[in-house]
């Protein structure tokens, strides 16, 4: 018995540990990713039977207009939200200073991650609020009227994207906040024997070392734009008339209300392969710089 | 008596106790039967956290526990959650009873056999006595698959000292609104207080205009497919509403706000009146409810009134386990001791007509009203397809917004319907 164990132990205890997440992950994630790319093939309403369409989800969807109106915000939920590594990095920066109260400060920064998104979403449905919000009355205080941002359909995405950008940029300053504690006193001070300071001391001894963290940044921030649901759901419903709507929204109202799970199981796969290529070409770039570094 | 203490933590247990029937169900392909199946014990789901209406239900799981000896579970669920999870716990995992809305909602889960045929209860209890035509709103082909709740009855709404000091009066007619629009407007008030954010009350205005205009059979027409959104006859119906549009008769920038919101504006007096159901009251301060006045959407066309009148009810689901307990329970809920006390907190319209009289106002003024109505619809989103609703919905707030974009809507709502019921014979 004993000895069955000796010669199997080094497979059997690491294949223990790893069943549960391997099973998890495959049943969660993989399984009913692959369901989903095969329900987008078929007209279907949730409870009754399938009927195989081919590629018809496909067609509809490419001669959709909401469709092309989802991929452009999108894709501004995308650039704007880049914004939040650099402007996360700025205030690390700025809160790592030896200061007194700067811990009161780092703890203002920190709460928008405390908040729920949902919470973040209404309190600025809140302040965009024509006549009583507190945006209308700022502008009333100076004689001017707020325009309607959730109302206008060619401002209400980055009216969406700034409420949602708030906790991005506290999320980056986090960490990058704790890759800074890891910095490498040698290298700075060896730097600083060698006259770096200012602009040269960040961009040629700090940012090297925070490449790592960097490159985390920047991929869990273009995961967060390109799946960003809750709060458009919060704040617009999609509106006003769809012109807030991103793929994951337009997948959501489709399945659920217009109970069309086909087609809303189609956006999703489109969704899909958007990140599997936007990731595959990020880990390829991640993995050459590392080689490179090596 | 068993029935979760907390709410807040049951909506959450409840979604994830649904969830993981399902699961199990789909894990064990439907051999595996849970062991309380067995047991008499009933579950309901209640979609609402209104304190007096769960009461209501507690008092009538009193009383069917000491006529059954059986006993009953009660589940809390949020109202939108539930619209939601319905369809998850109805095919797997379904409470014994359940709480939705009657007309074509009901019909799309009847039409795939989720509810229960009750027509021997409704028979047995001579429940068609008591219920009168409010009884068609939870039939199909004849048979009854569930009770009908409350009604809601939709229309204008005004608050009588705002319109005094103002020198305002309701609007009857065609003539009298766009006097009314401008009398409003020079005493500085928005004329209607409006709020399309979550798009829905901008579909209730579209059934307003097109119950006066084309009447209800044309617009049952409308709804059940069998008529073109490019239809002439809609051309009315629209050029009424952009003639409002232009005359600045809606809040503006209303893509922003929510009906809660809109309605502060009207407890505030900066607006006139609003156009909605009467759970409009909830939104305003209780020192303006007493003055709170309804009056019905105004005549434009010499037809009789027809209203959008939408009735919740309750069900049994097709995959209940304990089906004759099930009713039992809703004999006892059903009761007019434990119905009336179910409708007290929430100021909507009873659907029997022997329980006590109502002490609420505008309950009262909305009963009155009812009688001179010579038919009722539900509401668009109740009345016609979810998917065509959905597309419905967006295109009238599009339209409130952008009224020259009717041609493009109207063709997109076309393309939708053609989609959905298939195209017309010609």
């Amino acid at each position: 018995m004993s000895l069955i164990w000796r010669r199997h132990r080094t497979w059997v205890v690491p294949t223990l540990f790893i069943a549960p997440s391997i099973i998890l992950f495959g049943v969660v994630i993989v399984a009913s990713s692959l369901q989903s790319v095969w329900i987008s093939f078929h007209d279907w309403d949730g409870f009754g039977p399938m009927q195989w369409i081919g590629l018809g989800n496909y067609e509809e969807l490419l001669g959709d207009p909401q469709f092309y109106v989802s991929l452009k915000n999108n894709l501004i939920w995308l650039i704007i939200f880049m914004l939040a590594p650099p402007l996360g990095l700025a205030i690390a920066l700025l809160v790592n200073q030896q200061i007194r109260g700067m811990r009161i400060v780092k703890s203002l920064f920190f709460v928008p991650l405390v908040l729920a998104s949902v919470a973040v979403g209404i309190v600025f449905t809140w302040v965009y609020t024509p006549q009583f919000g507190l945006l209308a009355l700022a502008f009333s205080a100076f004689g001017q009227k707020a325009p309607a941002l959730l109302s206008d359909e060619h401002l209400v995405t980055f009216a969406i994207v700034i409420a949602a950008i708030w906790p991005q940029i506290a999320f980056c300053m986090v960490l990058y906040l704790a890759g800074i504690n890891s910095l490498s006193e040698d290298l700075i001070g060896a730097g600083r024997v060698d006259g770096a300071r200012g602009w040269n001391m960040l961009y040629h001894v700090v940012l090297p070392q925070l490449t790592q963290v960097t490159f985390i940044a920047i991929a869990i921030t273009a995961i967060g734009a390109l799946r960003s649901f809750d709060m458009i759901s919060v704040m617009t419903q999609g509106g006003p008339f769809g012109s807030s709507q991103v793929l994951a929204y337009q997948m959501y109202e489709q399945s659920i209300f217009s109970y069309r799970f086909g087609y809303g199981a189609a956006i999703a796969t489109i969704l899909f392969i958007i990140m599997l290529v936007f990731i595959l070409w990020y880990l390829s770039r991640i993995i050459r710089a590392e080689e490179w570094s090596n | 008596m068993s029935e979760t203490p907390r709410i807040q933590g049951a909506t959450r247990r409840t979604v994830i106790k649904s969830i993981g029937a399902g699961a199990a169900t789909m894990a064990f392909g439907g051999l595996a039967r849970p062991a309380f199946a067995q047991s008499r014990t009933i579950t309901i789901i209640f979609n609402s956290n209104t304190e007096g209406q769960i009461e209501a239900l507690r008092a009538a799981i009193a009383d069917f526990e000491q006529a059954t000896g059986a006993k009953a579970e009660l589940n809390l669920m949020d109202h939108e959650a539930n619209k939601t999870a319905i369809r998850n716990y109805l095919v797997a995992g379904a409470p014994d009873i359940c709480f939705w809305f009657s007309g074509n909602r009901m019909k799309a889960f009847v039409d795939r056999g989720l509810f229960d045929d009750i027509s021997d209860l409704v028979a047995d209890e001579g429940y068609a006595d008591a219920l009168g035509g409010t009884l068609s709103a939870v039939t199909v082909k004849s048979k009854q698959y569930g009770l009908p709740l409350a009604g809601t009855l939709w229309g204008n709404y005004y608050l009588k000292d705002v319109f005094d000091k103002h020198n305002l009066t309701p609007p009857t007619n065609w003539d009298e609104l766009m006097a009314y629009n401008e009398a409003a407007k020079s005493a500085g008030i928005t004329p209607l207080a409006f709020g399309s954010r979550e798009l829905w009350p901008a579909a209730g205005f579209f059934d307003e205009l097109n119950l006066r205009i084309n009447g209800l059979d044309s617009h049952m027409a409308l709804m059940d497919g069998k008529m073109s959104y490019l239809d002439p006859a809609l051309t009315a119906v629209f050029d009424h509403w952009e003639e409002l549009i232009k005359a600045g008769f809606f809040l503006e920038n209303h893509t922003s706000y929510n009906w809660q919101e809109a309605a502060a504006l009207l407890g505030q007096g900066k607006a006139g009146m609003m156009n909605l159901g009467n759970f409009l009251k909830d939104g305003l301060p209780a020192e303006a409810i007493p003055n709170l006045v309804f009056v019905p959407f105004p005549k434009i066309v010499d037809i009789p009134r027809y209203e959008d009148f939408s009735v919740d009810s309750v069900h049994i689901p097709a995959n209940s386990k304990n089906k004759e307990l099930a009713r039992e329970y809703l004999k006892a809920f059903y009761a007019p001791k434990n119905l009336s006390a179910f409708f007290a907190p929430t100021g909507q319209i009873p659907p029997r007509n022997d329980l006590p009289p109502n002490t609420d106002p505008l309950v009262n003024q909305a009963v009155e009203s009812l009688k001179t109505v010579a038919g009722t619809a539900q509401y668009y989103d109740r009345d016609t397809d979810p998917d065509m609703a959905q597309a419905g919905l967006n295109g009238f707030q599009e339209f409130m917004a952008k009224p020259e974009r009717r041609q493009d809507i109207l063709a997109r709502l076309e393309k939708t319907r053609t989609r959905i019921f298939g195209p017309l014979d010609a």
